[in-house]
């Protein structure tokens, strides 16, 4: 249902950003996308989700090609978490979540910020399956912790309904132990209503314990495309080079010599 | 070896190459040529614009302060002065002009009084004395100003709300991520612009010419002017806002009216209350002066009483609109405490 055709996206000063990327990702599949940092994994997911356009090759979602004349559409059968929540801070966490079906709801009741009765449960709902709890939906996202804030953005993503759900990120900025029951909660959620999922991550043990299928991205292009259990030690050497992977880049610290210092003599 | 004959640094050396490079100099011709262009110019602009008397005016005032000679500067103050104090209070009406005047049913706080008055006679050149009956109110004028005053604020509210109504539009217009296209966005600013250049006093004569005298003229110079200054404000803030939020709802699909509904207007919103906020102050403080062109308000009062001399009435006026300016300064500091 979701196919990238040999794209790539080159900037004018001739990098490839993405190179020559083939993928077929099936319903209900919940993908992990790993590589270092600059691999091309948001620029992918911007591809699928129309923020980015390839150079060469094409984007074909349910046997139709993404063009821009189409976008919209597209736009509202996908869904998308970001690394930095984009959540919008001083609107509630219900109404963060409502945003989510803008494009369903009509202008005028949208300009006045009256979202149906159904919808406004339907969110409840969302917010409730992500263990979000009554006295914390009227409060504005800006005073939520991150757990929750990613909670909403989470329940957002999934307001509408999509059949592909893009992940860029989605627990960078959260401590392992939340960052767990984020990711858990995401793939519940996405199981429940068969959407595909694509998400992308820096914690290889996650994409390990979570992924039906992992794809590794280096240098833009594909290094890795297969089950969690193919992903050897020589695979993840492959996908993040000679660079261990789950720690910090240390970068070296040269002391330069001290330089001479003149002595002053003094009679 | 002495300090003085010991090298420099550790290589000694017979010349140095540096010894002949150019050091900074603070004054330079260069300097010196403009100092001497603007003091010129300065001095041009000063005599232009009078400031050479005025520091003869200023040092005849503070000689005739201390008894030496005497100054228009001192003398026009203290014909304001001697006759600015006491503030006038009460309100004076001869009973003679008043219809259907009735001694024993004297409206409420008001009471009669006779007054001698001389009255010189052209006819016969002689002086004559009348009796004159006036009915006195104890707070009449204050009760007209503070009445005028209201009138002030009201006019001050309606050109705020009036303002916001065209800046709204026009600062979306002119915001360059939301606007339809360039030509719009030009005829937006530059509309704002317009609005912006012109004074309301000058905007407020057309008006009067338009309206006629009263608060409609004041109300609409207000908004027209002040609409300049909030669409340039809210533009700004809408290209400023955070672009994260609106790029979350576009990707889901929304419109960009829905995007600028939901993801900028609650991020600015603070900001715009305190634009709205400064702007209503600074309505109020511009309404107290419209009414010397005869657009409404306090200065209509303050411009009549100005030209009949009657500067115990003005000192009255200045001072209500003293208090309520600081009234509003005050309360408006409380305001912006709470929304911050």
């Amino acid at each position: 249902m979701l196919e990238l055709h040999r794209v790539s996206r080159v900037y004018e000063d001739g990098t490839r950003a993405i190179d020559n990327v083939s993928l077929k990702i099936g319903k209900g599949e919940f993908c992990v996308l790993l590589g270092p940092s600059g691999a091309g994994k948001s620029t992918l997911m911007g591809m699928i989700n129309g923020l980015v356009i390839p150079t060469e090759g094409s984007v074909v979602l349910w046997g139709e090609q993404l063009e821009r004349a189409n976008l919209k559409r597209f736009q509202r059968r996908g869904g998308m978490i970001y690394q930095k929540l984009h959540l919008v801070p001083r609107l509630s966490g219900l109404n963060n979540v409502l945003n989510g079906l803008l494009p369903e709801t009509s202008l005028l009741r949208s300009l006045f910020n009256i979202f149906p009765e159904k919808n406004q449960r339907r969110a409840c709902r969302l917010l409730e399956e992500v263990e979000l709890e009554e006295k914390h939906i009227h409060r504005r996202a800006m005073a939520l912790s991150g757990g929750q804030q990613q909670r909403v953005a989470i329940a957002r993503a999934f307001m509408s309904d999509p059949n592909v759900v893009l992940a860029d990120e989605p627990v960078a900025s959260l401590d392992p132990s939340i960052s767990r029951s984020v990711i858990t909660l995401l793939k519940e959620t996405a199981r429940q209503r068969e959407a595909t999922v694509l998400c992308s991550l820096h914690q290889v043990e996650y994409a390990l314990e979570f992924a039906d299928r992992i794809i590794g991205l280096r240098a833009g292009r594909l290094a890795f495309d297969g089950s969690p259990k193919d992903l050897n030690a020589q695979a993840l050497k492959e996908l993040y080079g000679t660079r261990p992977v789950p720690k910090m880049e240390v970068e070296e610290c040269v002391v330069p010599e001290p330089d001479f210092i003149p002595e002053l003599q003094v009679a | 070896m002495s300090p003085a004959t010991e090298p420099f640094m550790n290589q000694p050396k017979e010349r140095y190459n540096s010894d002949s490079w150019e050091l900074h100099r603070a004054v330079t011709p260069k300097l010196i040529a403009l100092f001497l262009l603007l003091t010129v110019l300065i001095g041009w602009s000063a005599h232009n614009t009078e400031m050479d008397r005025a520091a003869l005016e200023n040092i005849q005032a503070v000689g005739a302060l201390i008894g030496i000679g005497d100054s228009k500067v001192v003398s026009g103050a203290t014909g304001f002065i001697r006759k600015a104090f006491p503030f006038v209070v009460k309100s004076k009406t001869e009973t003679e002009r008043l219809d259907n005047f009735d001694p024993d049913k004297l409206p409420l706080f008001t009471h009669v009084e006779n007054v001698t008055e001389r009255e010189y006679d052209t006819l016969t050149d002689s002086y004559s004395e009348v009796d004159i009956q006036y009915l006195v109110h104890p707070f009449g004028y204050l009760i007209k100003v503070l009445v005028k005053m209201w009138e002030t604020l009201e006019m001050a509210f309606w050109g705020t709300l009036f303002s916001i109504m065209i800046s709204l539009p026009l600062g979306i217009l002119s915001a360059r991520n939301y606007t339809p296209n360039k030509a719009v966005y030009s005829g937006a600013r530059g509309l704002l612009g317009f609005h912006r250049s012109m004074p309301e006093l000058i905007i407020a004569l057309f008006f009067v010419l338009m309206y006629g005298f009263g608060p409609i003229a004041g109300i609409f110079a207000l908004a027209v002017h002040t609409s300049g200054v909030l669409g340039k404000f809210f533009a700004d803030e809408i290209e400023n806002a955070p672009t994260g939020p609106q790029d979350a709802l576009r990707t889901s699909g929304a419109g960009k009216l829905k995007v600028l509904r939901f993801a900028v207007l609650p991020q600015v919103l603070p900001q715009y209350v305190a634009y709205v906020q400064y702007i209503f102050e600074r309505n109020i403080r511009t309404a107290t002066v419209l009414g010397i062109v005869g657009a409404g308000g306090i200065g209509m009062e303050l411009k009549g009483r100005w030209d009949l001399f009657d500067y115990d009435h003005v000192s009255t006026i200045l001072l209500i609109i003293f208090i309520t300016v600081m009234l509003l300064e005050l309360i408006s500091q409380k305001l912006r405490a709470r929304t911050m």
